[in-house]
């Protein structure tokens, strides 16, 4: 187990290291540069800017300062924001995603974790149909349908509710809502079909049998195993749910990690982009491995070599 | 099973979602106002700022939506007047300008000072430009102070030439064909050492950089010549056209005659910074906590991406007109979500282009919110006059002819006519000017000026012109055909984009319907283009656009002049530039018009390039924000602004709303122009560049 963990730490580290330089080659080929604008620079300026941010180095040399940057854990200042470093951009607005994202998460699991048991327990029933059709329309309507729905009937047709930005509570409902419908969708359909396997199998008959009630068996047993498939799915969903999500943030105006992102690709914001990028490439790493060790604990017949 | 009630839903998904759609938008449409439209209690402008701001540093960023934001909370020489854009005084109560137009003097007011307290000198107006134009710093806006003297020597890291006997190699010494013409070399405002040495004659300037240089000296042999054996000397920022004569007294140097060099004192580029928060904090002093100011507002708080909010600043020298106590900005980069915004009445207004162009329709219904008004902007296509058959005046007229002006601005929405170079619609005097010098050139040549104007689209007349050129065009069928044109010679070359390509195919078949010729089209992208475009590698036409610096017909005629102009067409005239150097030294800003309009006569009678439309201005705002108004850029000078309680006062109709005298507003810019105009009175030959701007 422990082997195994740290195992998977020192993976992270080369791994990251992989994810930015090929971030930095697709930047690098994206025409463009962060100071390049619709009117042509004079070339005086042009030059004096390549300079400064050693762009008239062989590009090799380039590389390798940037890859000692980041291996440093510093990615410099912004270049667009050069009153501002990367890691405090990155830590500022990350708060913001992560109270939407988890918000939403806490929403799915527990709107998704009941209806799924329940549509397991009561399979081909009235209350099944109805529950997964539903979870089939959280999945199959976009974000980016969905959201602006919501705000056209609660924000602009009833105005109960504001259509965008960050605020009081009430900025919060639209959003978390729009992003909790299709991981509830999700949670829903993985934990009935999780449910329906493990209701069927020998140890919960064995359970059964012992003269164990209904309860127990369901809450102790069947549960633990049933929801394994809900947990290797919440690995990942987090990881990005809380590090923003693009669609979202951009419909909402929410000033997260999401919207950050997408606005330093487009200004060809170097640092930015790749600090943004290693930071999600390790929490994602970080969170699948959190999935797997805690796969031992819900489930005994999982063993880690 | 699963597979079918998936469509299924999906398809009563979209018709519930078109049912939401269609209802809300046929829902607010009876109402008067889009949206929510209630004052707010607190006198604060809520308003949209566009994407972040890049910096709260004045010399920094170059986006329409920092402009928006920094002309809130930094102060400069000059201000825009609220509707015309024409420069009011700030800081500056008065200035003077030399007969040649080449020397500014500002006299500034004695109550101006920072944020904090301090007092703004003719010295801190001097550091901002020293420090804005010093290569290291990189900005990007630096070419808009490249008129005055030396400052493009400067911010190019060049160096003087100095000979063995101590005097500087002067730039008459070499032959300046096709260049600007030298300035007056008498000083014109009070006497002082630095005055006399800006106003000697100009001296040569080479690259400081000693591989660039010998690389120069190797191309021009005489330049070689006559800097060999010399010692260069870095031009530095002391070396530039701007001096403190004394703490209230600033002189600005140009390098050529520039009457709308004014015009440009009020973009954020010249306004004033405070040297000793800079020195302190560095790069960071644009912090919220760090952060000294000079405008009518100040930085309150600063949440990236998120809301900017700024209060009025009690200690502003013009505090007692300022009305609005605040500002928020919001930065915002979705379209939709700031309409929604604007809908839901969380902001009183957007700014220029945030309407889609689907919603454009339904917006315009709400005229007493739609601003729809010209902007100072052009779209043209030009004409490589260097390859045949565009080297011919009457292929290029017959081309420009041929296309419905009219029914492309239909077809575009948010866009006017226009055949001109200027834009119609944004310098109202120099068009009267104009209508008259055309009239009288026109006459030279025997035809009017309603003929001229023909030129909207005049297929007929440009049938006859192809002929003329030597390409008759022939009945064929039910259209037209020109087989003798050189057609694999002309194509139109146009930066890839969804619009670019939808008006070059608009033109392509305006031609081939017209004249029987069909064009090929061929984009590029916009970095490929430009160098293209500026090499004259293109084949007879290009797609270009111009968006006016300073409102003054100059910003767009300059693209004609000098030999290496940025027409991107070939063309250079020396009478043209004869014209214009001629106009640039008049102070009587009618005669300067006159002359102006002549060379403009002179080059569109040649048609080296084509013009089509200007793009009209497409913003909303609530009834009850007043003096805010769809000016040719859509700046704001924000302490104009205010809100209005009462709804009987509201805005009403906003075609209106630039002749509309809103007395608030005017009073207040009369009170302002009060000092320059008494300075105007008292010199007689002092024509004042301002008067024109007090409507």
């Amino acid at each position: 187990m422990l082997a195994f963990t740290l195992r998977r730490l020192l993976i992270i580290v080369p791994m990251a290291l992989l994810v930015v330089s090929v971030t930095w080659g697709l930047i690098r080929m994206a025409p463009g540069s962060f100071y390049s604008e619709e009117r042509t620079l004079p070339p005086a300026v042009e030059a004096n800017i390549r300079e400064k941010y050693g762009l008239d180095k062989p590009i090799y040399q380039q590389y390798f300062m940037m890859l000692a940057n980041v291996v440093r854990g510093d990615f410099g200042t912004s270049l667009r924001y050069q009153d501002q470093t990367v890691n405090e951009i990155i830590f500022r607005h990350l708060p913001y995603s992560a109270t939407i994202g988890l918000l939403a998460y806490l929403l799915a699991l527990v709107i998704g974790l009941a209806a799924g048991v329940m549509a397991a327990l009561r399979q081909n029933s009235a209350f099944d149909y109805g529950s997964m059709a539903g979870a089939m329309l959280g999945l199959s309507v976009p974000n980016f349908v969905l959201g602006p729905l919501l705000v056209i009937v609660f924000s602009l047709w009833l105005f109960w509710l504001p259509p965008a930005r960050w605020g009081g509570i009430s900025n919060l409902v639209l959003p978390v809502l729009t992003l909790a419908a299709i991981y509830t969708a999700y949670i829903a359909r993985l934990t009935r079909a999780g449910m329906l396997e493990i209701m069927r199998s020998d140890y919960i008959r064995t359970a059964r049998a012992k003269g164990l009630d209904e309860k127990t068996v369901l809450l102790k047993h069947a549960m633990r195993g049933g929801i394994v498939p809900v947990l290797s799915f919440t690995g990942p969903a987090l990881a990005s749910l809380l590090a923003g999500t693009v669609v979202v943030e951009k419909v909402f105006a929410i000033p997260g990690l999401g919207n950050i992102f997408i606005q330093s690709v487009l200004n060809r914001d170097e640092p930015l982009t790749l600090g943004i990028v290693a930071f999600l490439s390790i929490l994602i790493m970080v969170f699948n491995l959190l999935v797997d060790i805690s796969y031992g604990f819900l489930d005994p017949r999982i063993r880690y070599d | 099973m699963a597979f079918a009630g998936f469509s299924q839903f999906r398809a009563i998904l979209a018709l519930i979602a078109f049912a939401l759609l269609s209802v809300s938008c046929t829902s607010s449409a009876a109402g008067r106002y889009y949206g929510k439209t209630e004052p707010p209690a607190d006198n604060v402008l809520r308003y949209v700022s566009g994407s972040e701001p890049e910096s709260l540093d004045p010399a920094i960023p170059t986006g329409q939506p920092e402009a928006r934001l920094l002309m809130a909370i930094h102060d400069g020489l000059v201000e825009y007047h609220p509707k015309t854009m024409k420069p009011i005084p700030a800081i500056a109560e008065s200035w003077e300008i030399s007969p040649d137009v080449s020397e500014y003097i500002f006299h500034l007011r004695k109550n101006a000072v920072f944020s904090n307290g301090d007092p703004i000198t003719a010295n801190d107006f001097v550091y901002s430009f020293q420090r804005a134009l010093a290569p290291e710093f990189l900005a990007k806006n630096a070419y808009l102070a490249y008129y005055i003297r030396y400052a493009e020597a400067f911010n190019s890291k060049k160096a003087f030439v100095r000979r063995a006997d101590g005097n500087f190699v002067l730039r008459r010494e070499l032959d300046a064909g096709g260049q600007t013409p030298e300035v007056s070399s008498e000083v014109f405002g009070p006497q002082t050492e630095t005055g006399t040495a800006l106003s000697s004659p100009e001296r040569l300037t080479v690259p400081g950089d000693e591989k660039a240089r010998t690389v120069l000296f190797e191309k021009d042999e005489k330049l070689g010549a006559i800097t060999a054996g010399a010692e260069f000397v870095p031009v530095t920022g002391a070396d530039m056209g701007v001096e403190a004569i004394d703490d209230y007294t600033l002189r600005i140097k140009l390098r050529q005659s520039a009457p709308f060099f004014i015009d440009l004192l009020s973009h954020q580029f010249f306004k004033v910074v405070h040297r000793g928060a800079i020195e302190k904090h560095g790069a960071q002093w644009v912090r919220p906590e760090h952060i000294v100011t000079s405008g009518a507002f100040k930085v309150k708080e600063h949440y990236p991406y998120d809301r900017i909010v700024l209060e009025k600043d009690p200690g502003y020298w013009d505090a007692d007109a300022v009305r609005l106590s605040g500002i928020e900005f919001y930065p915002l980069e979705e379209a939709t979500t700031m309409m929604n915004l604007y809908k839901a009445g969380s902001l009183y207004a957007v700014y220029n282009a945030v309407p889609p162009a689907a919603w454009i329709d339904t917006l315009k219904e709400y005229k007493d919110e739609y601003m729809d008004h010209p902007a100072v902007t052009l779209q043209y296509y030009t004409f490589n006059v260097t390859r045949a058959p565009m080297d011919n005046a009457k292929v290029r007229q017959a081309f420009a002819l041929a296309i419905d002006r009219e029914a492309i601005a239909t077809y575009r929405k948010t866009t006017k006519p226009t055949i001109d170079f200027t834009p119609i619609g944004i310098f109202p005097e120099y068009e009267e000017v104009r209508d008259r010098i055309y009239t009288r050139e026109l006459a030279k040549q025997g035809r009017t000026l309603e003929q001229w104007k023909a030129r909207m689209f005049d297929p007929e007349r440009a049938r006859e012109l192809l002929a003329e050129a030597g390409y008759p065009v022939v009945q064929s069928g039910s259209g037209w055909a020109s087989p003798s044109f050189p057609i694999a010679e002309v194509e139109v070359l146009y930066n890839t984009s969804e619009s670019n390509k939808a008006i070059a195919e608009f033109i392509q078949a305006q031609w081939r319907q017209n004249l029987g010729i069909t064009v090929a089209l061929k984009n590029m992208e916009w970095k490929t283009f430009l160098n293209v475009r500026k090499e004259l590698d293109y084949r007879g036409v290009g797609r270009a656009g111009w968006v006016g610096d300073y409102m003054d017909p100059f910003t767009f005629l300059k693209l004609f002049y000098t030999k290496d102009n940025d027409s991107s067409t070939g063309w250079y005239d020396p009478n043209y530039d004869r014209l214009v150097n001629e106009a640039n030294r008049e102070l009587d800003p009618i005669k300067r018009f006159e002359i102006l309009a002549e060379a403009e006569f002179f080059v569109m009678d040649q048609q080296p390039v084509m013009p089509f439309m200007t793009d009209s201005t497409n913003w909303m705002k609530k009834p009850f924000v007043k003096g805010m108004y769809p000016n040719p850029q859509t700046l704001h000078p924000w302490k104009f602004v205010y809100i209005e309680q009462d709804s009987a006062k509201w805005d009403q109709n906003a075609a209106n709303i630039m002749v509309e005298r809103d007395e608030t507003v005017l009073s207040h810019v009369e009170r302002l122009m009060q000092t320059q105009n008494t300075r105007s009175a008292m010199g007689s030959q002092q024509a004042s560049v301002a008067e024109t701007s007090a409507q």
